[in-house]
């Protein structure tokens, strides 16, 4: 098995970790690898084609790849090394990591490492959601990787369970893809994201958000032919041929796990100081893995402000 | 191996209606022969009805009931299944099950089981105390009284017992006909036509093991032995990082409250909880319930509370083929030669080559010459346990071929290597659930969030190549 040593080890080339490497290198450090399990780096943004990125950290609005793009080519410019389909499959010392990829197994040690895994959606399992199981139930990470990165064939009429900023996003990447939405659940009282990218959304793409509303089964047989649901005056179905389950964010803590590093029982993440530094010294948690969830210029701001923090 | 009829000849010597574990099992049992045999299923998959839902137990057979069909197949396909494992890389684990007592009655009752078990043949039961117990299960819940210990009872992965019957069945030349259904069932004095959606087909004798649908088969015959009730299971499976919450399988202890649920570690290194017990008229009902679902939260929070916290990844609905009977129904009709094999319950799995055995004698008794007895063609299937090496880990598979290093589910750790070399397999899954079931693409925690285009542009793509 190869051995190898960095001095700055980062799990996950999403904005955050790409972040966070840019600045380990420029404060100094020499060796600084990112990892990424999938064949890109950029991570979550890839897969967003619509615009909105970049506002806070670059200072200007560009769309998700674009703004993926300009990360790794600025932490490639800083001499940062990304390794993509390179998998952390646990720890391998208390400063070390095992590695597989197509080069075979690795285990790789270093002075520091970041965890920067992210985040997931809770799909409609995770939410104990009865029903049938037929086609056409995404959720928004997985749909907008059908949508913009493989060009599939997705559906007509879309209901889309949740009302958070990113359910919005749902709503456009449906529309890419020429699917209506004909309904967008909360059982809150009112959706969760920005007023004036609901009322944008609205206008341009005539959804109905439903409040109060929550999803009881999903219905059809091969194919998803509706949604039962309970309202505020009772039970009703919704007609559709697609579902997407939006937000319930869970942070990807796998690893995390793995390590027995301590764990907020409340938000599933890394318990960290202010430093960002986990239970273990040495480890850290930033971006999403910590409290999703953050827009992707939110957790680039973070992992540059992590270096002056630290070091 | 010689054939009498060439493929393309649509008469077969034996014909098999249902792909499930028994008719694959049947099927492979059948073609080691001199025999042409064509297994015949509706779905587009093998094991794609009740059999992908079972509970994945290999199962001593102990509280089955003494002197039945049921006990003596499940007693001897034991052995014959787990030899099989070996042979063919079925993965399974050893952890053998404890039968939980939450209540003074079903507490009383471990003894009586432990009778039972005896007379079923099995001796290496015994009676664990309370102590011992939660050593044993750190994280089972307050209120556990003691427990039965069978350390027989193993877990299997069911999905690839199903499909390596199948597979080496058509090795050794049997006709695999999925996505037919069998619509009418004409007699002669010689000869069986099977009327179906994809045309005729003519056999000699025929096996009826049509699961949920085997009474519907043995009225064409006129039989009216038994009705299948569908009885629906619904399962949940918790996250991969539960594993270590659990070490043996929690059998419940049946009692005048019903029997309960159970608590189970998979080969796949997830924990099962279920299933629910609930007869239905509706033979296609496979949709999990709202009630259901809740029941199982509420039996798992008290068995082990710490297993609801865990992330839920799948839940699966079965239907059961329930009958009237509590014994499997077996039975030779000799003036037809035709067998009949229904009432299989979750033990079918375990027992699954013995009634192949069974089954094969009984076509001998209706006049079926068996021919010259040849070995079946060796076959391997992808090994899919966690308790040995998965391909990713495996570096000189690696080195050979580096797509084995690329993982594409992240969750169940699936690599490109071992997707493309499933939909090139003499039985290729023809949608995302069956290669699920192949593979253990998309069954993870992220349900797809991370490889769903992937996985399904590859399946689109069937060269494998995206």
């Amino acid at each position: 098995m190869k051995k190898s040593e960095v001095d700055v080890l980062i799990v996950g080339a999403g904005p955050a970790g790409l972040a966070a490497a840019i600045a380990a290198k420029q404060s100094g450090f020499a060796r600084v690898r990112v990892l990424d399990r999938e064949r890109e780096a950029g991570g979550v943004p890839r897969h967003s084609s619509h615009t909105g990125y970049g506002l806070r950290d670059l200072h200007r609005v560009m769309s998700g790849p674009k703004y993926a793009a300009r990360y790794i080519s600025k932490a490639l410019e800083a001499g940062v090394e990304i390794s993509t389909s390179t998998t952390a499959l646990d720890w391998a010392g208390d400063l070390a990591l095992a590695l597989t990829s197509p080069l075979g197994l690795e285990e790789v040690s270093a002075s520091q490492i970041l965890l920067a895994t992210g985040a997931r959606e809770r799909g409609r399992n995770a939410r104990a959601i009865a029903g049938t199981r037929p086609v056409g139930i995404y959720t928004t990470g997985a749909l907008q990787q059908s949508v913009y990165q493989r060009h599939q064939e997705i559906g007509k009429r879309a209901v889309i369970i949740g009302a958070e900023h990113v359910s919005f996003s749902a709503v456009m990447t449906l529309a890419h893809a020429g699917v209506q939405t004909v309904a967008m659940l909360t059982p809150e009282a009112r959706h969760q994201s920005y007023f004036p990218l609901h009322w944008g959304t609205a206008l341009r793409y005539r959804y109905a958000l439903r409040t109060r509303t929550e999803l009881l089964e999903i219905l059809g047989r091969d194919r998803v032919s509706g949604v039962r649901v309970a309202t505020p005056r009772g039970e009703e179905v919704i007609e559709c041929d697609t579902v997407v389950f939006s937000a319930d964010w869970i942070p990807d803590n796998e690893l995390a796990r793995r390590g027995s590093l301590q764990i907020s029982e409340s938000t599933k993440s890394p318990i960290v100081n202010h430093l960002h530094e986990t239970s273990r010294s040495g480890v850290f948690a930033l971006g999403n893995l910590l409290m999703p969830i953050k827009s992707a210029d939110q957790c680039a701001l973070e992992g540059s402000s992590l270096l002056s923090k630290n070091w | 191996m010689a054939k009498r009829v060439a493929p393309h000849v649509r008469t077969f010597d034996v014909a098999i209606i249902g792909a499930g574990v028994v008719g694959a099992a049947i099927a492979r049992e059948l073609a080691r022969f001199d025999l042409s045999i064509l297994l015949i299923d509706a779905k587009s998959d093998v094991g794609a009805g009740t059999s992908k839902a079972n509970t994945a137990i290999l199962h001593t057979g102990f509280d089955t009931v003494p002197g039945s069909l049921e006990s003596r197949l499940v007693s001897r396909g034991y052995f014959l299944l787990r030899e099989y494992a070996r042979e063919v890389g079925i993965s399974y684990e050893t952890c053998g099950a404890l039968l939980v007592a939450w209540s003074a009655e079903e507490f009383a009752n471990l003894s009586k089981i432990q009778e039972k078990a005896i007379a079923n043949g099995y001796l290496e039961s015994y009676l664990v105390d309370v102590a011992d117990l939660y050593e044993k299960e750190p994280h089972l819940g307050p209120g556990a009284l003691g427990a039965l210990a069978v350390p027989g009872e193993w877990i299997i992965d069911p999905w690839s017992t199903t499909l390596a019957y199948a597979t080496q069945a058509k090795a050794a030349g049997a006709i695999l006909q999925l996505s037919t259904r069998v619509e009418r069932i004409a007699q002669s004095s010689h000869l069986h036509t099977l009327h179906t959606s994809q045309g005729e087909f003519e056999a000699r004798y025929l096996v009826n093991a049509a699961g949920l649908y085997s009474d519907v088969i043995d009225r064409e015959f006129g039989f009216e032995d038994f009705v299948v009730t569908p009885r629906r299971g619904e399962l949940m499976v918790f996250d991969k990082l539960s594993r270590s919450l659990v070490s043996h399988i929690l059998l419940p202890v049946p009692s005048s409250m019903g029997k309960g649920v159970l608590v189970s570690p998979t080969v796949f290194g997830n924990v099962m909880l279920g299933p629910t017990a609930e007869n239905l008229s509706d033979k296609s009902a496979t949709e999990s319930s709202i009630t259901g679902l809740a029941f199982l939260q509420e039996k798992g929070r008290k068995i082990m509370p710490a297993l609801l916290d865990e992330e839920i990844t799948a839940i699966y609905v079965g239907l059961r083929a329930a009958t009237e009977h509590s014994d499997f129904q077996i039975s030779l009709h000799a003036p037809q030669r035709y067998v009949t094999v229904g009432g299989i319950r979750s033990t079918g799995l375990t027992a699954s080559m013995a009634i192949a055995e069974h089954v094969r004698d009984l076509l001998t008794q209706a006049g079926l010459d068996l021919g010259v007895h040849d070995s079946l063609p060796a076959i391997h299937i992808p090994r899919l346990g966690e308790a040995t090496l998965r391909p990713y880990q495996n570096e000189p598979l690696i080195a050979a071929n580096p797509s084995y290093g690329e993982i594409i589910c992240h969750c169940e750790r699936v690599t490109r290597g071992e997707v493309v070399a499933t939909l090139a397999s003499p039985i290729p899954p023809q949608d995302q659930a069956g290669l699920g079931r192949r593979t253990r693409a998309t069954l993870g925690r992220c349900q797809g969030f991370y490889c769903h285009a992937e996985v399904r542009a590859l399946l689109e793509s069937k060269s494998g190549v995206s």
